[in-house]
């Protein structure tokens, strides 16, 4: 199944900047509101068992907050990150839904529930038993923690396929290695998260008396105690990703590893201040702090999903599709054949290349590079090889697999790539509106050469992450 | 196509299109009631009008303002189901329609952010106290916005159909062809969105009726009559000039034996919808027999234009990768988990539903002394 889609140029930003943003607040308000959910029927019980006789006025207070904030902005920002997932990839996204599309649906289900039940609450709380308060706010809950179920397996799947790549089972490819750290630790979140929204809701009940406020205060953190589970949650979910992954994270990649680090410091700045200061100690946290700690909490997610979406690289579903929505078994043939002879889509500006062979390079680019980087905003190729040579960039880019083990193989002809790089030299000259068409038939045989022994596989086909170094490789 | 659409297909695209097509009806019909609600809004509250209660202020406009954000939640909810089905039946076309928006396209998603957010801020109090103006133009922008996110699916649609020309449109940008199909569409679904609207509507206004205060010298049944036959006739004059634009093979698909069934049902359930608000017309009232035709009328309507649409569809693509795309489909697993899943919730929601229908029955408890509030603003 070979598909051509047109690519688009966002300047200066990648897709993959775009997605992560997207991504980043929707898993942000969507968590808020899996833990919001548990963190009601909690109170709803509080109230019910007369345990704090504020917790009733507390639950419609937070629920108004819930429907303005989860339901508009979470389902919206959840249809939002399909549409950019499509931007982005549309095979990836193709592929999920091709494989997943009834478990997807089955979350659907759950989205209706949660919409019915949470909108009756809503609508009717004054006029409910309390009975039925429960009811419909545990039934809510339920809903939304079953959408993270279903979901968090097809997410988990792009990372550690596992046993799916070999019996192409449904169970295999859901129930995946990563599946159970990454539902539980993102179960944890969920209640920090609620935890954390509800200190801010207890400090705007102005009515409300510093004791009755700290009282509040006190159960809403009671959510956060499991966050002393997340280390282990967390060694499980490193422990249960492959190798090379976890070598990017683990200080392979220094950009994953800051990531990683800007994570697991926020947490433990969350932790800390809730477990010591307000379940221990019992303190009472003014809205301005909580403020802070749940920014904390917004880097700790943002640190946390740039590692989920980078640690896949050069793949954007492990060994079924790579970032740039070329399959493995493809490259050897698209060696042969080429990767845009079949491309159907022009160039946006094609009077601008001074020569054929710069427009089929530019071709190449937006094919097979384009997802991950620019030629002169982020991740920009210009500036990354400006101090290469001609020769060094081919053998670089022939082997490119080898040059960075967390990009893909190339997968187009010798010629194809002699063209790539007078586009990549061309365009870090400034595009001069003239430039000679390079033909010379020993740099094509080199080109082979190193195509042949940089070979079709992947950097680390079972895993194991690589350490190569190479000539005019610039620090990063 | 000789047969009717879809029969004389294969079972597994029949299998899938059967629910797109019904999970797409549930989505329109969810979709109209905020569509064509926010119009009516809009004009209502801009133009008051000279009665002794102003249009904005008359039962129908406040039943909308008080349920739109609902369900523009549902009508969002429900669309996820078929935006699931059309990446199985047709991704290709449907990925590349989107990507040749571009940030077009994304713009939906903040557009319906700032929409639903004014649904809300219209029925909230926080309005009230302020200039009129303010109203009027949160309800104009409100319209403005949902007008804005039919045109991109109808946009979407329309480039998803017409692949010779996607190289043109990636170059040249993606609207440059084919503009007056665009508007013809595009007034068949706002028009079309009307009639669809006063269905739901009228079982509101009938199921809660109007408090004796609120009472207008326009009658809600007259209201909706006129609205939605109204809308009928526009529809049917701009679907009709959408017709003449369609190639001619596509149009002989339509009225021969793969359409005319579907379009049979189309025509009956607008006489179905027209008759019977006509005889809530003639009673000035609005009763069950009268919203029972009515709705039969318009789930009839609605089921046609979406066989109809996937004919015009068919006819226009080439359906090679989905064909691909199907057989892998038809063997990937999960189907009894949703089944499962999905009766257990639908009972779960029915549970709700009762749950709150029936609140006058609850036990009552200490805290639930208050005077019932029927609207909770
Ligand atoms: C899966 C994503 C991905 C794809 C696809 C990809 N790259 Fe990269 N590439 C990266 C990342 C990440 C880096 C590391 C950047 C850094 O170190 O700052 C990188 C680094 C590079 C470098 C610098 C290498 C070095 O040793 O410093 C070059 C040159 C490069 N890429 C060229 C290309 C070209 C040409 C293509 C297309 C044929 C391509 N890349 C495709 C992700 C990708
Ligand atoms: C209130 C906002 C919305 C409005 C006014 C709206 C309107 C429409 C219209 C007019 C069409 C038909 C297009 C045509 O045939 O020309 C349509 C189709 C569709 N809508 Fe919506 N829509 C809205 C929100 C959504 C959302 C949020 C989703 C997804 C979750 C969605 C999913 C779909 C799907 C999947 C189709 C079919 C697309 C196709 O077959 O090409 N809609 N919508």
């Amino acid at each position: 199944m070979s598909e051509f889609y047109p690519v688009n140029d966002y300047g200066p930003l990648m897709p993959g900047l775009v997605m992560a943003g997207v991504a980043i607040v929707h898993v942000f308000l969507a968590q808020f509101a899996v833990g919001g959910g548990m963190l009601l029927c909690y109170f709803q019980w509080l109230d019910m068992t007369g345990r704090n006789s504020h917790a009733r006025k507390f639950v419609d207070g937070y629920f108004r907050v819930l429907v303005l904030i989860s339901f508009i902005l979470g389902a919206l920002t959840g249809v939002g990150i399909w549409f950019t997932a499509i931007q982005v990839s549309a095979p990836t996204i193709g592929e999920m839904v091709l494989r997943f599309h009834w478990l997807w649906a089955t979350e659907w289900a759950f989205f209706c529930l949660e919409i019915v039940a949470g909108y009756s609450f809503y609508r009717y709380h004054r006029q409910l038993s309390d009975h039925a308060r429960l009811t419909l706010l545990g039934l809510y809950a339920f809903a939304a923690w079953m959408s993270l179920f279903w979901i968090n397996g097809i997410l988990a799947w792009q990372l550690t396929p596992g046993e799916w790549l070999v019996t192409q089972a449904l169970a295999d490819g859901f129930l995946n290695p990563s599946f159970w750290p990454s539902l539980l630790f993102r179960t944890v979140v969920c209640l920090t998260l609620a935890g954390l929204v509800a200190c801010i809701v207890v400090n705007s009940m102005s009515d409300l008396d510093r004791d009755a406020q700290r009282s509040l205060i006190n159960r809403a953190a009671q959510l956060m105690i499991p966050m002393v589970l997340m280390p282990f949650l967390g060694a499980w979910y490193l422990a249960s990703m492959p190798a090379d992954s976890r070598g990017w994270v683990l200080g392979g990649s220094p950009a994953m590893m800051l990531f990683f680090m800007i994570s697991v410091g926020a947490s433990l700045a969350i932790g800390g201040y809730a477990l010591i200061g307000l379940v221990l100690q019992r303190l009472y946290i003014n809205g301005a702090t909580a403020s802070l700690l749940l920014l904390l909490a917004f880097g700790a997610t943002a640190g946390g999903e740039f590692v989920r979406e980078g640690s896949r690289k050069p793949w954007s579903i492990r060994h079924v599709l790579y970032s740039n929505g070329i399959r493995p078994e493809e490259v050897a043939g698209l060696r042969k054949t080429g990767s845009v002879a079949d491309d159907p889509f022009p160039l946006t500006r094609d009077a601008l290349y001074p020569n054929d062979q710069l427009r089929l390079g530019a071709k190449v680019f937006r094919r097979q590079c384009a997802v991950c980087h620019t030629m002169h905003g982020s991740n920009a190729v210009a500036h990354l090889t400006a101090t290469w040579d001609s020769s060094q960039m081919r053998m670089n880019i022939a082997k490119l697999q080898h040059t960075k083990p967390f990009m893909p193989p190339f997968a187009g002809t010798p010629a194809e790539l002699e063209s790539l790089v007078q586009y990549v030299r061309w365009s870090g000259r400034n595009q001069p509106l003239n430039w000679p068409t390079d033909t010379c038939r020993e740099v094509l045989a080199q080109i082979e050469t190193w195509l042949e022994e940089a070979g079709t596989a992947p950097a680390n086909p079972d895993g194991e992450p690589e350490r190569h170094q190479h000539d005019g490789e610039p620090e990063s | 196509m000789n047969s009717l659409f879809p029969f004389g297909l294969d079972q597994t695209t029949i299998f899938y299109l059967v629910l797109y097509v019904l999970t797409l009806v549930i989505h329109w019909a969810l979709m109209a009631y905020v569509l064509a609600g926010s119009l009516w809004l809009a004009w209502a509250t801009v133009f008051p009008g000279s009665g002794s209660v102003p249009r904005g202020r008359q039962p129908l406009s406040l039943r909308l303002r008080d349920w739109m954000p609902f369900m523009l939640g549902g009508a969002i909810t429900a669309g996820v189901a078929p935006l699931l089905f059309v990446q199985i039946l047709y991704r290709h076309q449907f990925y590349t329609a989107n990507l040749l928006l571009g940030w077009r396209w994304m713009l939906v998603i903040p557009v319906l952010i700032l929409a639903f957010y004014l649904l809300y801020l219209l029925k909230s109090p926080l309005l009230k106290q302020r200039p009129q103006w303010l109203n009027r133009l949160a309800s104009a922008v409100a319209a403005v916005c949902f007008v804005f996110v039919a045109f991109c699916w109808t946009a979407n649609h329309l480039l998803s159909l017409n692949e010779s020309h996607w190289p043109v449109a990636y170059v040249g940008g993606p609207l440059v062809a084919a503009r007056l199909t665009l508007i013809a569409r595009l007034a068949t679904w706002l028009a079309g969105t009307v009639p669809a609207m006063c269905v739901l509507a009228g079982w509101q206004l009938f199921k809660w009726p109007p408090p004796a205060d609120q009472e207008s010298s326009v009658r809600p049944a007259d209201r909706l009559a006129l609205l939605s036959c109204g809308g009928i006739v526009l529809a049917a004059g701009s679907a009709f000039w959408y017709f003449q634009q369609l190639p001619a093979p596509v149009q002989q698909h339509l009225t021969g034996s793969a359409g005319a069934g579907w379009l049979g049902l189309l025509i009956a359930g607008a006489g179905l919808q027209l008759a019977g608000w006509l005889l809530q017309w003639r009673q000035h009232r609005l009763h069950a027999t009268g919203l029972s035709l009515v709705t039969a009328g318009s789930f009839g309507s609605l089921l046609g234009i979406a066989l109809l649409r996937e004919i015009v569809r068919y006819s226009q693509i080439d359906l090679t990768l989905s064909r691909e795309v199907l057989e892998v489909a038809a063997r990937t697993g999960g189907f009894g988990v949703f089944l499962i899943f999905a009766v257990l919730n639908g009972l779960l929601i029915f549970y709700c539903v009762r749950l709150v229908t029936s609140r006058d029955r609850q036990p009552q408890d200490s805290s639930s002394h208050q005077p019932p509030v029927t609207d909770h603003r």
